[in-house]
């Protein structure tokens, strides 16, 4: 899943100030499932912006309204019925969300209200963590299901650097050392001497060779 | 010709230094340096924006040290520049007659005064070092392109005996040399015990015999010293005797204490099997390094 | 209850006449609250009139902030929650997690210049539970000197609440 947090409410304030109705519409996808930009969040943030308003003696239109997705076609253009009636639409979705409302409906300005941050996974309640960078060739097979890219701090490919104490990355002892992750799990998996490889230098082109990167599959299409 | 690999190809136990570069555009800091080393040491290792801090580069101030009869290595970390300017470098390195190379990770830029910096690590240690030795053996770059010249340059990586996983510390090693590293400088040993076992290690695996070991020392200038490097420095093992050493004489005395520890770890290292060498790191202190080679019984270093 | 200090600028900002509108407490409880069943709930309401709306919770842990954020913008000077004691929770942790999901929307209301205690949380007592009434009692006279929200304050009476 996609992951991010909420802006600080004086940077989303200071975006919306100029509009007068406004649309605060939220996603029940990855954000919803960070609890960021759900259903839930969606109507406390509006409630929130409606008392703010209220409390500064300004007469503003805010009201809310929550897509299954917002990074999908599908889903976008119900807002069609109901986008018009706004001047501006502040999006909780995650940037790919944001996106894809603004270039669907390109009239209106659509306004983030969260900072998007990483893939990664639900690891316990109120715990997300990354662990995919999107590098577009995955390896984890030869890592025991563990990717040195995204969770070493220098994603090498052929670690740990000399900064590799007890377990714990150089920059920070509450974040573990990768490549001590992959080791233990290898050595786990008996497979340990697959680490005796030297790796070759990443392919980046599969991520950043070809500017934004596209997927298209005709057997998918109309 | 590098002087380093010609020391240690002999037989003779090796001495190199650190020097490290200005927070500035002055040369005559690293003159300074200079003349403090000459003839002191074999060759001397230039720091590339340690702690990921700005200054001189590397490259620029092994020129000048070479200007000045030193011979230089150039360290070069992968955290600042991608394959391209990598092996850009070393080309420029080799013209300019720079003749040691230690390829390394470097410390990660949320150390230095540019933690937004992006970290770049397009390629990681090892990587570095095998396409420097595909560079100079085969005359190519990555991806195979000839080189109109192949770079003549001393190949070295780093090792830390006291970091890693410990059961995959001599792996790491055994690694570095199959990518073609020449020459290892180790991290600064307090702990001889632990430093020794590391040793034995490798050369179970043969690695000593294929590979030059220098083992690091760093003076400690007193007592707080000591204590930071080992509660705050990543992969330092400082004993707690080292701690009480140090403490153990007033404060005024400390830093010819920390000279002592200095020698006699020199000295001991001298003794260890597959040790063909000792690398300096007095860290802004390189006054000191022609005493320290001095006293530990190393002048005058052969011709 | 939370906040003396602010609690006393609060009262102290009130005796300048903020008018007399009278305040409105919107009250969640827990419904293992003693004394907290239909019958008690609608004689409290008929006794206190416009000044509370009393909204009973399976559990203070089925919280959601949106029901306090939305009593404040629509009705109420003050929000509050009852649950039940530490560790006496029937469903284990939902008095921690209504704690911890108050103290955040707290954080929210102050970031548009809302008190902080108009949000609040009373964990009701381990040794002799109080009955629902009797908490309530408590939790009006503690608001009592509050200024009428200014979410609801026209223009003129926020200035001079604030000269």
């Amino acid at each position: 899943m996609i992951t991010a947090e909420q802006k600080p409410l004086d940077e989303i304030r200071g975006t919306i100030a100029s509009y007068q109705r406004i649309l605060v519409l939220g996603c029940g996808s990855c954000v919803a499932e960070c609890a960021a930009g759900g259903e839930k969040e969606t109507g406390m943030l509006a409630s929130t912006l409606r008392m703010a308003a209220k409390m500064e003696g300004r007469e503003v239109l805010i009201r809310e309204k929550t897509l299954e997705r917002q990074c999908v076609k599908d889903f976008v253009i119900l807002l069609d019925d109901v986008i018009h009636e706004y001047d501006a639409v502040l999006s909780l979705g995650c940037g790919a969300g944001v996106q894809a409302v603004a270039d669907m409906f390109p009239e209106v300005p659509i306004i983030p209200a969260l900072n998007t941050e990483f893939l990664g996974e639900t690891k316990d309640q109120g715990l997300w963590v990354e662990n995919c960078l999107g590098c577009g060739d995955c390896m984890l097979y030869h890592f025991g299901g563990i990717c040195p890219l995204a969770r070493c701090s220098k994603h090498l490919l052929n670690g740990p650097c000399g900064g590799s104490v007890d377990g714990k990355c150089e920059i920070n002892p509450e974040v573990p050392c990768g490549w001590q992750l992959i080791i233990d799990r290898l050595e786990q998996h008996h497979a340990l001497d697959r680490l005796e490889h030297i790796y070759p230098p990443k392919d980046w082109s599969k991520k950043q060779g070809g500017g934004p990167r596209k997927i298209i599959r005709e057997d998918q299409q109309r | 010709m590098s002087r380093l690999k010609e020391i240690l190809d002999r037989g003779a136990f090796a001495v190199t230094a650190e020097c490290g570069p200005p927070k500035g555009a002055d040369p005559e800091v690293i003159m300074k340096k200079a003349e403090l080393l000459k003839g002191r040491v074999d060759a001397v290792n230039v720091t590339d924006n340690q702690t990921a801090i700005v200054r001189m580069s590397s490259l620029a101030a092994c020129v000048l040290l070479k200007n000045q009869g030193l011979d230089p290595v150039l360290q070069a970390v992968v955290r600042d520049r991608n394959r391209i300017a990598l092996q850009s470098d070393i080309l420029g390195a080799s013209a300019l007659g720079i003749r040691n190379i230690l390829c390394l990770s470097g410390d990660h830029q949320r150390f230095g005064n540019q933690p937004q910096a992006a970290g770049v690590f397009d390629l990681d240690s090892i990587q570095f070092v095998q396409a420097v030795r595909n560079m100079r053996e085969q005359g190519v770059i990555l991806g195979g392109e000839a080189l109109s010249r192949p770079p003549d340059i001393f190949i070295g990586a780093a090792a830390n005996p006291f970091g890693d996983p410990f059961n995959f510390r001599v792996v790491r090693l055994a690694k570095k040399v199959a990518a073609g590293a020449e020459f290892i400088q180790t991290q600064c040993v307090y702990n001889l015990q632990r430093f020794e076992k590391w040793m034995a290690m490798a050369a179970d695996r043969g690695l000593t015999d294929k590979v030059h070991i220098l083992g690091g020392v760093t003076p400690l200038k007193s007592a707080g010293m000591a204590k930071y490097m080992k509660n705050k420095v990543a992969g330092m093992d400082v004993p707690e005797e080292v701690i009480r050493r140090m403490e153990g004489v007033p404060s005024k005395k400390q830093a010819e204490e920390g000279l002592k520890i200095c020698v006699e770890t020199i000295q001991r290292l001298r003794e260890v099997p597959g040790v063909r060498g000792v690398h300096i790191m007095a860290i802004e202190w390189e006054e000191k390094v022609g005493e320290i080679v001095e006293r530990a019984g190393l002048l005058p270093r052969p011709k | 209850m939370e906040g003396k200090n602010t609690m006393a600028q609060l009262k102290s900002r009130s005796r300048t006449g903020a008018g007399k509108r009278h305040l409105t407490l919107a009250l969640f409880y827990c419904q293992n609250t003693p004394e907290s069943g239909e019958a008690e709930r609608q004689a409290l309401e008929g006794k206190y009139g416009s000044s509370l709306r009393l909204f009973p919770i399976p559990c203070s842990g089925r919280l959601d902030p949106i029901h306090l954020l939305k009593a404040l913008e629509e009705f109420a000077d003050a929000a509050y929650v009852i649950t039940c004691p530490e560790g006496a929770c029937r469903y284990f942790e939902g008095n921690m997690r209504a704690k911890k999901r108050i103290e955040r929307t707290r954080d929210t209301i102050a970031q548009i210049g809302l008190e902080r205690e108009r949000l609040g949380m009373v964990m009701n007592t381990r040794e002799k539970p109080k009955a629902l009434g009797v908490i309530a009692s408590e939790i009006l006279d503690g608001i009592s000197a509050f200024p009428p929200s200014p979410v609801f304050a026209k223009r003129k009476a926020s200035k001079e609440k604030d000269s």
